[in-house]
Order: structure tokens, then C-alpha cells, then sequence
């Protein structure tokens, strides 16, 4: 029920965040669509489905996650099909199927989805540091820069998120003691 | 085996096939390249819209007996891009103007307000835009919604009062619809599309 | 976990899972190493002018021939460290069939991108050449390349997700496999063997070196999709070299762990990692990724503090390798009654190949000798010493290692040839090219000038030893396979 709540919360934080989202593609992009797909998350917290559906659900989550990624969704996204299909899709097609399905995953294909998350704020990086032309209309060419160097900014982040952990042992652990700890997985 | 991967393949083909539709199949990842695309696929009819241009002559948008339009949207006081492209405009207004063929140059103000014909004549003036096959006009401003919907022109105030907006060259055929969207550099491209699609 | 390895002995004791995997990718490596020195020995004796070649098929061959040995090398590495690994680890062998098959599918690829699709622009795809052929060929080819890039990137991440994963399951973190105990002066009464030590390096740099390629490797293909998406050649080259080079780095890097694992085997002393080995392992770990600047020191953009670190890291980057690896090594022969077989002659040699290998290259990592010599063929001169001489050798090594039967046995006939074939071909191709690229020669030219012509026949002729060579390792290899239950 918290979990819910927590969600709700989320939900409306981001409702209530469309203004600061058509004004910044940051605010859009890296607040707005994240605590939506959070929202999704918490409110699936509590739910569990079979092992077989990991699998499709992450299939899903994936293809969500894909098409909010392209440029072109995140200009229709201000508009009023493109907003309610963003506030509904973001959390039930993205947020609720990925925690459905996340502890179904094995630790390498946890690892590899990590991955590829980091090469892929790279590419985003990249493109939109250096693009010489705009790839949203909706925003200006600095506020693309802007999102351009956050996309690095968030990487460098959840890389040292993730690799520490990997580096020198989970805090639990005591930092690398002798003691092998298997319960920590990558 | 086949029964516990149907569902994982039905939601890779799915998910697949979602992206490959909302991408036009791969070839259109933003907006600009989505309408560059849709137009081109499905022509857009262009309304009767009269125009006033530098001098203060009421221009129609449609083309007139057979020709061709060929519409930047610009402000005045544009800093950068309108300046560049309108060099690039003024290119394909000579060249086509030696060729001798029937098409018309339109740079249409979307900042009507402050774009007076005076203020579009001094910008005439800078590119040698003489009114003669490329002039400079401006809309009313209750039409000014409808034609940026039309042709798909996002206009944002940028940092320095002025805008930024998706320039493009916009190609209005002889039926009077609007059918090709050019980057405003693409000089040649736009004088191989009139060389070999003009109707 | 439990300490399963704790009292490991070298040798037959420890189990070798996955052995059936291992020596399938050999062979495989084998006969890709033999047929891209054929495509090497095809444009030497293009520019000696003792064939005709079509000067478009010439660098095909040559962008085939770099992506073909730097991905074997990066193969035959992997399986050597997988192997060695399994000795301390629970690996799962799935993940290894993945790597391999997904490698497959990106050989399958690029083969078809240089041959079919005719992509000549290089394994470093440095932007923009790919998207800017002049009519040589056409986006989707380069675009196959990069997919075929991409897939081989895929298996390399599983692979080292795994090796990872089951480092950190066994050791609790990857700085303990990475000595900082033994560094530390802690106290650690499991300490990582060293081909754990080199795995939990490679496994970081290189995991690091495929995440980045792996983002301008997309990046790069955007462009090519789209062509208004340009990305910045600066930041791209950066990026290809950080990738390129530690990418052809681990291979050397996981391929030495037969080095740490076999030769205890001839020499009876264990190969132990002590404070000194963890130290040299990881300032690699470091040296690896900070170096690589050294190839780009003829870009007179980058910024002057980046190039003088490229230039000081060249230097240091020789003294972990050479310090430890090399000098163990001479100790551990020295001092020992070994038995010379076709593994370990080959194993020594490698290590020798390779720090010799890391003088020239140190050479050519100063900035103003690298203004002038960089585009020589002094380049290729350096890198065939310590892959010909050094990755190739211990792949070779460990194949000869492989099949070696139940007893060690000295070399018999053939394999004194093969040795000696390989040793002299190998040895006198690399020297060619040192003169030529002394005596101003340029490298990656289709067609030579006459007066040229004597530097590229001798090399042609001593490739040509060095393909006998490597055929007779691998025939031997193939041949002996049957009659080991290894």
C-alpha cells in the first residue's frame, strides 16, 4: 500500500512538472520521464508474476523504453496525445513490466543491460553534444547541448554507482575482507 | 519449449514492428525528418492565403498558372540562419532564373508583428530579394497558426529575443499542395527535384 | 562459494571445464591467423610488385586482415583466459558458446562488409571514412562492419560480465582479485592467483574499453543512417583509439595468462602473485587506458597535456611488463632444469617477443620521433613484434601445450622445424619492416616505389616462412587432438 502511495506521489510529481518539461528537454527527458517510469516501478513493487513472463515483460519495458528514447517522441510528447500517452506509458509499459521482470534476470544480462544503458548515454551524449542540426523542434539547439552533456553526466554517475560496488566489495561485506561474498551479485 | 517462447517472440516481433512503424521503417528518428518524410509521401493542400509583401502588395501563397513556390519561413532580424540561407536562396533564385524556369521565391515572416513591410524591405534589400521572382512577405496574423501547423514549423523564442525554428525550404507544386521539404542548403537538391518533378 | 581451488596444483589436478570449447576456438583461431597471414603475405607481395593486386582489393585485405587478426588475437586470448580461469572459478560454459557464436556472427558480417559490400576503410573506421567512400563502396557495407563490430563487442561483454560476476562471487570484490591486499600489506590467506589477478584487470579495462567503443560504434552508425547526425571526428578518434588500443592490448593481456600457468608446469616452481606482480598489475590496469593518447600524437588538436602524458605513459607502460613478466620469467627459467618442448620454447619466446616489441613501440610513443616515423612502416614494425612474436606465439604455445599428451616430451623433428620456421620468418618480417619504416617508408600503401621494392620481397619471403610455420603449429594441432584426451 506505501509502495502505491509512493507511486501516486511520483505519478503526480511528474504530472505537475509539464510545465518545467516544455520549457527544458533536461527537465523533460531526465526528470519528468524518470520519475514516471519510478512511479511505474513503485507501483508494481509489490506485485510478482512466473518466471515466464520475464522475459516478454522485459521485451516490453525494452520497446518502451526504445521508442521514448527517439527524438521524435519526445517532441510529440508535448503535445496532448503525445503527453497522456507519455504519463500512461511511461509507468504501466515501462516502469511496472521492468520491475516485474527484473528479478527474473540473471546477473549477466543484469550486467549487460547496465551496459548497454551507459554506451547508449554515451551515443545520446554524442549525438547531442555535437549534432550541427536541431533534433527536437520543441527546444532550442543550447537546451539540446545542455541535455547532451547531462545524458554524460548521468553515465559517469551510474558508472561509478554500479562499479563501486564491484570494485572494493558490497559495504555489507566489509571492504574486501577475505571472506568471499556471494550474495552480492553484480 | 515452442509454447514458453512464444510469448518472449510475440513481444520481441511486436515490439520490433512498433518501433519499425512509429519510424517510418527505420528512416525517421525526429520530428524534422518524420515531416520531411510525410509530406513527401502525402502532399498537403495549401489553403488560399494572400500574402503582403515589401511593398505592401497583396501576394497570393498558391502558385498561380503552373508555377512553383518555394516558401522559407524567416523573422527579419533573424541573427544567423535565416542570413545564411537566404544567401542559399538567393543562389537558387539565380540559377533558376537563368534556366528561365516559372517558379516563385517566397521568405514568409512568422513574426508578422514586427516584420512591417519596411522592415521585410531593408531584409530584401541585404539579399537582393527585388520582388521580381523572390520577394519577402508577411501574413496576417490570424492565418500565421494554420500555416505553421501546415508546414509543420515549430517557432520557439530563443535566449536573445529572437527564435529559433526548423528552416527549411518548402516546395508548394503547380497542383497547389505542399509535397518536399529541403534543407536550406541543399541548393542542388532543390534544383534537381524542380528539373525533374515539376509538373 | 567454496574454496574448491585453495589447494590447487598445477597441472592435471585441476579441472578443466569446457575444454571441448577451448580447443574449438583454437582451431578456429588457428586457421583465421593462418589465412589473414596469407591475406598479410598477399599484400606484401603486392607492394614487392611479385603479383598484380587491384589496388582496392589491397586494402580490403588490409582492413580484413586488421580486424581479422586483432579479433583472433582478442579470441585465442579469451579462450586462454577462460581456460585458466575455470581452473579458480565456476564459469559457465553457456556463456562462452554465446561469445563464440555471437564472434562468429560478427566475422560473418565483416567478411561480408570487406567482400561482398567492398568496406576498405581500415579496422580503426575512423569517422568519417566509413560514411565517405567516393564510390567504393556503400553506407550498408560500412554499416555490416559496425554490426559486425557490434556483435563481436556483445560476446566480449558477456564474457567479461561473467568473468567478472564469478571473480567478484569468489573474492568479494574485484580490488582483492586485483592484489590490493597483497598491496596493502593485509593480510590475505586466499590470495588471487595472478591469472586471477590478469582477469580482474582485463575484465575492468577491457569491459570499459567495449562500453566506449561500443558508444562510437553507434554513434558512428547514426551517422550513417542518418547523415545529418555528424559526431565530433575529435571525440571519435579519441574514442576508437581508447578502444582499439585496449582492446588489442588485453589480448595480449589474457593470453599471457598461459605464461603464469603453464610454465610452472616445466619449471616446478608455482607462480605465485606477491606485492610486486599486484603492483605491476595494476599500474597496467592504468597505463593501459591512460596510453593511449600515444596514437594520437600527430593530432596537433588534442590538448598538449593529453600528448605529453601519451608520451610518458609509453615509457612507464614497459616497466610493469617488463619488470615483472619478463624478469620473472628469465628467473624462473633460469634457476629451473626446464624441459624444452614446443610450449614452452614457444611460451618464453612470447614473452620475449613482447617486451621487445614494447621498444620500438616506446620509441615510436616519443613525440617528436613519432612526427616523423608514425606513418612508416616502423608502426606495423613494432605491434607484429609483440603480436607475431608475442599474442600469436602464446596462442600458439598454448595449443602446442593443449595437445602435449600425458608426458612432456622434447621437441621432436617437426617441431624443431616448425619452431625454428616460425621463429626466423616471424623475426626476420618484423625486422624488415623496422628498416623500412628507418628508412622512411611509408605503411597502408597499395603501390611502392621501385627503390622500395628489395625491403618488400625480403618481407614477402620471410612471411612466407612464417605462414609455413604457423601451418605446421596448426596442422600439428588439429593432427594431435585426436590422440590427447587432454
Amino acid at each position: 500500500m506505501r509502495m502505491i502511495c509512493l507511486g501516486l506521489l511520483a505519478m503526480a510529481e511528474a504530472v505537475a512538472l509539464r510545465e518545467a518539461a516544455a520549457a527544458s528537454p533536461v527537465q523533460h527527458v531526465l526528470v519528468q520521464m524518470p520519475l514516471l517510469v519510478l512511479a511505474g516501478v513503485l507501483l508494481g513493487w509489490n506485485l510478482r508474476v512466473r518466471r515466464d513472463w520475464a522475459v516478454p515483460l522485459l521485451l516490453t519495458a525494452l520497446t518502451a523504453f526504445l521508442f521514448w528514447m527517439l527524438p521524435r517522441s519526445v517532441d510529440w510528447a508535448l503535445t496532448p496525445a503525445g503527453e497522456a500517452a507519455k504519463n500512461l506509458s511511461l509507468p504501466l509499459l515501462l516502469g511496472v513490466p521492468l520491475r516485474l521482470s527484473w528479478p527474473w534476470l540473471g546477473p549477466v544480462l543484469r550486467g549487460f543491460l547496465k551496459a548497454n544503458a551507459l554506451s547508449m548515454l554515451g551515443v545520446l551524449g554524442f549525438l547531442y553534444t555535437h549534432a550541427p542540426v536541431r533534433i527536437c523542434n520543441s527546444y532550442l539547439v543550447s537546451a539540446q547541448q545542455e541535455l547532451g552533456f547531462a545524458f554524460l553526466y548521468l553515465a559517469a554517475a551510474l558508472a561509478c554507482l554500479w562499479a563501486i560496488p564491484v570494485l572494493f566489495g558490497h559495504p555489507k561485506c566489509g571492504s574486501f575482507g577475505t571472506a568471499g561474498c556471494s550474495r552480492c551479485g553484480v | 519449449m515452442l509454447a514458453r517462447a512464444l510469448p518472449s517472440v510475440l513481444a520481441a516481433v511486436a515490439g520490433g514492428g512498433i518501433l519499425w512503424q512509429v519510424t517510418d521503417g527505420a528512416q525517421a528518428f525526429t520530428s524534422e525528418a518524420a515531416r520531411r518524410l510525410d509530406v513527401v509521401q502525402s502532399p498537403r493542400q495549401v489553403p488560399e492565403v494572400l500574402l503582403e509583401d515589401m511593398v505592401g502588395r497583396q501576394v497570393p501563397l498558391l502558385p498561380q498558372a503552373g508555377e512553383v513556390v518555394l516558401v522559407e519561413f524567416i523573422y527579419t532580424v533573424c541573427g544567423d540562419i535565416c542570413q545564411i540561407s537566404a544567401a542559399d536562396f538567393a543562389e537558387i533564385r539565380d540559377r533558376l532564373r537563368a534556366q528561365g524556369a516559372r517558379v516563385r521565391l517566397l521568405s514568409v515572416s512568422f513574426d508578422p508583428e514586427r516584420d512591417t513591410p519596411e522592415q521585410m524591405a531593408i531584409y530584401g534589400d541585404a539579399h537582393e530579394a527585388d520582388g521580381v521572382m523572390w520577394t519577402v512577405a508577411r501574413p496576417r496574423q490570424k492565418d500565421l497558426p494554420g500555416l505553421l501547423k501546415l508546414f509543420d514549423v515549430t517557432v520557439i523564442p530563443d535566449e536573445w529575443g529572437g527564435f529559433q525554428h526548423n528552416a527549411a525550404i518548402h516546395v508548394i507544386s503547380g497542383d497547389g499542395s505542399f509535397s518536399a521539404v529541403y534543407d536550406t542548403d541543399a541548393v542542388e537538391a532543390v534544383l534537381a527535384h524542380l528539373d525533374g518533378g515539376q509538373p | 562459494m567454496s574454496t574448491a581451488s585453495e589447494n590447487y596444483i598445477p597441472g592435471h589436478a585441476a579441472a578443466a571445464p569446457q575444454a571441448g570449447a577451448v580447443k574449438l576456438t583454437m582451431i578456429l583461431s588457428g586457421a583465421v591467423f593462418a589465412l589473414m597471414m596469407v591475406f598479410g603475405l598477399i599484400m606484401r607481395a603486392a607492394q614487392g610488385q611479385w603479383i598484380e593486386l587491384d589496388a582496392a582489393l589491397f586494402y580490403q585485405l588490409l582492413t580484413a586482415h586488421g580486424a581479422g587478426m586483432v579479433g583472433t588475437a582478442a579470441l585465442s586470448g579469451a579462450a586462454i583466459m577462460w581456460y585458466f580461469g575455470g581452473r579458480h572459478l565456476v564459469l559457465t560454459g553457456g556463456i562462452f558458446w554465446a561469445f563464440l557464436g555471437l564472434f562468429l556472427l560478427g566475422v560473418v558480417l565483416i567478411l561480408g562488409a570487406i567482400f561482398i559490400g567492398g568496406y576498405g576503410g581500415a579496422w580503426t573506421f575512423l569517422f568519417p571514412l566509413p560514411a565517405l567512400s567516393g564510390g567504393a563502396w556503400e553506407a550498408g557495407a560500412a554499416a555490416a562492419f559496425m554490426l559486425g563490430y557490434t556483435a563481436i563487442g556483445v560476446g566480449f561483454l558477456l564474457y567479461y560480465l561473467e568473468l567478472g560476476r564469478r571473480i567478484h562471487t569468489r573474492y568479494g570484490s574485484l580490488a582483492r582479485a586485483l592484489g590490493w591486499n597483497l598491496i596493502l600489506g593485509r593480510e590475505d590467506n586466499d590470495p588471487p592467483p595472478p591469472a586471477i589477478v590478469a582477469a580482474a584487470a582485463v575484465t575492468i579495462f577491457n569491459s570499459i574499453g567495449i562500453i566506449l567503443g561500443a558508444a562510437v560504434l553507434a554513434a558512428s552508425l547514426v551517422h550513417l543512417l542518418v547523415p545529418g547526425f555528424e559526431v565530433d571526428a575529435l571525440l571519435a578518434k579519441n574514442l576508437i583509439y581508447f578502444f582499439g588500443h585496449v582492446f588489442i592490448n588485453a589480448s595480449i593481456y589474457m593470453a599471457v595468462t598461459a605464461v603464469y600457468e603453464i610454465l610452472p608446469e616445466y619449471t616446478g616452481k608455482p607462480w605465485k602473485s606477491n606485492r610486486l606482480f599486484a603492483i605491476a598489475w595494476n599500474a597496467v590496469l592504468i597505463f593501459v587506458m591512460a596510453v593511449y593518447w600515444h596514437h594520437l600524437l600527430q593530432d596537433v588538436v588534442m590538448p598538449p597535456w593529453m600528448l605529453v602524458v601519451g608520451q610518458l605513459v609509453s615509457y612507464f607502460s614497459g616497466i610493469p611488463l617488463i619488470a615483472v613478466t619478463a624478469f620473472s620469467t628469465f628467473l624462473y627459467v633460469r634457476g629451473s632444469n626446464m624441459t624444452w618442448d614446443l610450449a614452452s620454447a614457444l611460451l618464453v619466446l612470447s614473452v620475449a617477443g613482447w617486451s621487445v616489441g614494447s621498444i620500438p613501440a616506446s620509441i615510436d610513443g616519443m613525440i617528436s620521433v613519432n612526427k616523423v616515423m608514425h606513418n612508416t612502416m616502423w608502426v606495423p614494425g613494432h605491434f607484429h613484434t609483440y603480436l607475431l612474436l608475442g599474442e600469436v606465439a602464446m596462442a600458439f604455445g598454448f595449443m602446442a601445450w593443449l595437445v602435449r599428451g600425458k608426458t612432456i616430451a622434447r621437441m621432436n623433428g617437426l617441431d624443431r622445424a616448425g619452431f625454428a620456421v616460425y621463429l626466423a620468418g616471424a623475426a626476420g618480417f618484423v625486422t624488415v619492416f623496422l628498416f623500412s619504416g628507418a628508412a622512411s617508408i611509408p605503411r597502408r600503401w597499395a603501390v611502392h616505389y621501385e627503390e622500395w621494392l628489395t625491403h618488400d620481397r625480403i618481407g614477402t619471403l620471410f612471411s612466407v616462412l612464417v605462414v609455413l610455420g604457423t601451418l605446421i603449429f596448426v596442422l600439428r594441432f588439429v593432427a594431435r587432438l585426436g590422440r590427447s584426451e587432454g
